[in-house]
């Protein structure tokens, strides 16, 4: 049996649903953070899977603007993550409610 | 693969046509560089640059529009000239005028790096800029995050305030939430425009041509539907607002007052490229097309008419004048949107662009008193943020009558008294819908309206026939500040009564072709 074009996307599609709720339920800033980049290697999954299946190249292209992107997100992400830990000594989002919502 | 072929030989630059885009991005890195060498005097410099940089590139794109030969469209579609482009990119350039005008004082009374705040200003712009002028959703998706990365260091700028910092990080994670939504539409929608013969496109206007083809239309559905969800986070409609009173409270006020007006409008210009001319209305109601077009548009009229109400009905009880702008920001969206569903229902180009038009005006003649009524908000609440309450606003209308009676007027237009520019704009928004038979939206927009009125005139009676207990020491009006508060009370009177010139400008070319490749 040879993989098909939607084994990969409902492999992706898992992956990025973990994503989704790993960013609703997970209390940690930095566990939210690493269930967005994994929402977004998700998507990355997607463009590789259709641009091998179409023999185009300009999915796997994306992918590297993706990358790209989500490592610039990812060090000024960060940057805010130890900016507010220098100020209040915690990560959990509970204890980030001065602002109410 | 001849396409690939051709495309691989001519990559189609035409840098004119991003002329506004390159002078903004130089500028940003000049400032940095200015910023590293110079002297603690001449910080300045970097302010003055940035505003010539500004004006240069807004020069630019109305010399691309009043010229307007050559090509329509460059690097194979990557970037388009039209009409939305050109009055967005003058809206971002106002907004950021502005916003760098409000900021100087405050920069001084905070002691924060000026040059950072200029450089980081100005990638903003850029990447608002890129997304009015983005004809593929590479690019869409490119100028989301250099604005996006841009604004999330803006919102934390006060780095030892807590408020600040909460702001930013709750930007950042729903930011990045909302742009992987995007992200996941955009990958299902190149696996879904695929047909038989051809690989799967990212470009709007081929998107368009090849709905019918699809060979999976349920994932076109879908990928339609996350796009929705992320450009919907991106412009704060109702139910996907949540963040936006938390991260505008917490922001520092003058970059508030940018995030209110600008990003707002850039999300608004690529949501309506994306959805107006990638999935066109259809002749054949019964295809994939139709489908395709009656389920967003149903969705988004929905949304238009939940997002006016929230905001409204929300923004009575804040306390807060800043989280009271941020519910109006919100309500401002949802009348955007009513032009937006016009502009989505409208079957001939020169109706379509009318109700583009609308949207555009709406949102220029919204920057304008949003950004006015945030100057005043900052110099008021001086360094720290520390007065924004609206109690702290008690009977300052004869103590300061320059701000009270500005802030006044800034506050009638955004509620919609005629003479000024928020009527203006509301009037051109629900004549469109009128005129694409949504009457029941332009109601919901009517009562809206109606009960908006008491929170805006409610910080009226405040500033004027409140008795004040607490010491008032009136801030001082430095002349950037002044000079902005000029420039928007201009705009109210002259967008309020003589719209027509802009109405033209921004529809100078109503026939809006995206037929590329």
């Amino acid at each position: 049996m040879t993989p098909q074009l939607s084994w990969y996307l409902a492999l992706s599609a898992m992956l990025f649903t973990i994503g989704v709720v790993g960013v609703l339920i997970k209390r940690n800033v930095i566990s939210m953070f690493m269930c967005i980049e994994l929402m977004l290697n998700a998507v990355n999954l997607t463009f590789v899977a259709f641009s091998s299946f179409f023999h185009d190249v300009s999915g796997q292209l994306f992918v590297f603007i993706v990358m790209t992107v989500a490592a610039a997100e990812a060090a000024v992400g960060l940057g805010i993550i130890i900016t507010i830990f220098r100020n209040r000594e915690s990560l959990d989002v509970d204890d980030a409610s001065v602002l109410k919502l | 693969m001849s396409l690939i072929a051709l495309q691989a030989t001519n990559p189609d630059i035409n840098l004119t046509l991003i002329a506004p885009e390159l002078i903004i991005g130089i500028a940003g890195v000049l400032v940095m560089m200015i910023d590293a060498f110079a002297r603690r005097g001449q910080r300045w410099l970097t302010g003055g640059l940035s505003i010539v940089a500004l004006i240069a590139a807004g020069g630019a794109s109305i010399w691309l529009g009043a010229g307007w030969r050559g090509a329509r469209s460059a690097f194979n579609g990557m970037i388009v000239l039209d009409d939305l482009r050109l009055s967005f990119t003058l809206i971002f350039v106002v907004v950021s005028i502005l916003t760098i005008l409000i900021a100087a004082a405050w920069i001084d009374i905070e002691k924060l790096p000026a040059g950072e705040f200029h450089a980081l200003l100005l990638f903003a712009t850029c990447g608002m800029m890129l997304m009015a002028s983005a004809g593929d959703l590479v690019i869409v998706f490119l100028g989301l995050e250099i604005l996006s990365i841009a604004t999330y260091v803006m919102a934390g700028f006060r780095r030892t305030d807590v408020r600040s910092n909460e702001s930013s990080l709750k930007y950042f994670i729903l930011g990045s939430f909302a742009s992987a939504f995007l992200l996941y539409g955009i990958a299902l929608i190149y696996g879904a425009t695929a047909t038989a013969t051809l690989p799967g496109t990212t470009n709007i206007a081929t998107i368009a041509g090849r709905l019918n083809h699809s060979l999976y239309p349920p994932l076109l559905l879908a990928g339609a539907a996350m796009l929705l969800v992320g450009f919907g986070f991106k412009i704060a409609t109702a139910p996907f607002h949540v963040w936006t009173p938390d991260v505008y409270e917490g922001a520092p006020t003058p970059v508030t007052a940018f995030m209110a007006a600008g990003p707002k409008a850039a999300g608004f210009a690529s949501f309506m490229r994306v959805f107006v001319f990638g999935f066109p209305i259809a002749t054949a109601a019964a295809s994939t097309a139709g489908y395709t077009h009656k389920s967003w548009l149903g969705t988004l009229a929905i949304m238009a008419a939940l997002t006016m109400s929230v905001g409204n009905i929300v923004a009575i009880v804040q306390n807060n004048v800043k989280r009271m702008l941020a519910y109006s920001s919100i309500a401002h969206a949802g009348y955007a949107l009513v032009g937006f569903v016009a502009a989505g229902a409208a079957t001939d180009a020169e109706q379509r662009s009318a109700a583009l038009t609308s949207v555009a005006f709406y949102l220029l003649t919204y920057a304008v008193m949003n950004m006015g009524a945030f100057a005043i908000v900052t110099l008021i609440a001086r360094g720290n943020d520390r007065r924004t309450a609206v109690e702290d606003y008690n009977g300052i209308g004869f103590l300061s009558p320059v701000l009270a009676f500005s802030l006044s007027l800034f506050l009638l237009s955004l509620l919609g008294m005629p003479l000024t520019a928020g009527f203006m704009g509301k009037v051109m928004v629900f004549t469109t819908a009128v005129r694409q038979g949504y009457l029941w939206l332009v109601v919901i927009g009517v009562l809206n309206t109606a009960v908006s009125a008491y929170y805006y005139l409610r910080l009226i009676i405040v500033m004027f026939f409140r008795e004040r207990n607490t010491p008032w020491d009136a801030p001082r009006l430095p002349v950037s500040v002044a000079l902005a508060l000029v420039i928007t009370i201009a705009g109210v009177f002259y967008l309020g009564l003589f719209p027509g010139r802009v109405l033209n400008a921004f529809g100078a070319h109503p026939s809006i072709s995206l037929s590329i490749r």
